[in-house]
């Protein structure tokens, strides 16, 4: 159990690094755009209501950058990791729902420019399963090397 | 390894501080990398339009000299986002702002290579732009886009909107004019530079930066923009 500990902590480490890179990096290929590309590509899906399309596009780029950097952190890691699984399966949610009924909608994902298709779903699948990974890894071993 | 962990959190704000300052040192909507420098202006039409850089002529180009923001709007005749954007966006937009003195707008073509007759489209827009009629064929054209672009009879769409007259001298242009496509070759050439991928793409120029916004846009959110620029 103890070398299986000294095992996983590296490889939580890792995890919890990539995680955070993918959270700052679609953050910050968002910020580079002006808000209003954003919201063209939030507006592709048809999904959510007009007046919300300035106000989300606004804050989530921000709201990544800050998961990210919490992420990063490995403060709160459990809730942190937790909430970035909850984002990816809402956006996996909501690519998913736009690609089956065939909306030629614009990901956004890391800025804009790329179509929807099966290797951007494939690629947030990924990032799902690598956020559920930290997610179980933080729980798994709650801080037993956190000193007071 | 225990150590790392420790100061890790503190680590962390390092590359928070770099990304935040990588934001923050963009303006609202620049993009350095999509910025293209001014040039001066080519021919006699450019010249009453300093902040664009392709040689253009003024039938595409409509609104207050005066105006700090210039709207180019790059689109194609035969694609159906355009069309869209073309009939519903692109009226209010003129009302509010072109008309208003706030905006310029200027027209561009992009034709993409997979539409068949949007070369043709192209050709009659611009024939009827010599004899001062752009504005009327371009709309015709958007509006009957499903019909000519099934059929390819271009000149049907056109003339419904044209007088005989007019109609007839837009015809000898688009047989015989070998310039007319000139402003379509500039208007692309500058579309390179703009990294276009998609139709339709408004460039918003500002202070000499061009800010490039592809894809549809409703028209609330491209007043909330537009309206956050003009304040700027």
């Amino acid at each position: 159990m103890t070398s299986n500990r000294k095992l996983a902590r590296p490889l939580l480490l890792i995890g919890q690094i990539a995680l955070a890179a993918i959270f700052l990096a679609a953050g910050y290929f968002k910020l580079r755009e002006p808000w209003l590309q954003f919201a063209v590509s939030l507006s592709s899906f048809k999904i959510l209501p007009d007046e919300w399309l300035e106000p989300v596009a606004k804050t989530l780029p921000w709201a990544e950058v800050a998961l990210g950097v919490a992420i990063l952190s490995g403060i709160l890691l459990r809730w942190t990791a937790l909430l970035s699984s909850l984002i990816l399966t809402v956006f996996l949610s909501v690519l998913t729902r736009s690609y089956l009924l065939g909306i030629h909608a614009d990901c956004g994902c890391f800025g804009s420019g790329e179509p929807l298709g099966p290797k951007t779903l494939a690629r947030d699948s990924t990032m799902l399963i690598l956020a559920l990974a930290v997610t179980a890894g933080a729980f798994l071993l709650r801080k037993p090397n956190r000193v007071e | 390894m225990r150590s790392f962990l420790l100061v890790r959190p503190a680590l962390s704000v390092i590359p928070a501080l770099l990304l935040v300052g990588a934001c923050l040192a963009q303006t609202p909507a620049a993009d350095p990398k999509k910025v293209v420098p001014n040039t001066p202006p080519k021919t006699t039409a450019a010249k009453t339009t300093p902040k664009t850089t392709a040689a253009v002529k003024n039938y595409k180009l409509t609104g207050s000299p005066a105006a700090k923001v210039t709207m180019e709007l790059y689109t194609d005749f035969e694609c159906p986002s355009c069309r869209e954007f073309f009939l519903k966006v692109l009226p209010e937009v003129e009302r509010d702002y072109v008309a208003t003195g706030k905006i310029q707008l200027l027209h561009r073509d992009f034709r993409l290579p997979q539409h068949n007759y949007t070369k043709v489209a192209a050709r009659y827009a611009n024939a009827a732009g010599q004899i001062g009629q752009y504005q009327i064929v371009a709309q015709a054209l958007f509006a009957k886009q499903q019909d000519w672009a099934q059929n390819g009879n271009v000149d049907a769409a056109v003339a419904k909107v044209l007088s005989p007259a007019d109609l007839e001298k837009v015809r000898n242009l688009v047989k015989t004019d070998s310039h007319l496509d000139d402003t379509c070759v500039a208007d692309e050439a500058q579309g390179a530079k703009d990294a276009l991928s998609e139709t339709p793409t408004m460039v918003i120029v500002k202070d000499g930066k061009r800010t490039k916004i592809g894809g549809f846009v409703q028209y609330n959110i491209l007043k909330a923009y537009l309206d956050q620029i003009l304040k700027s």
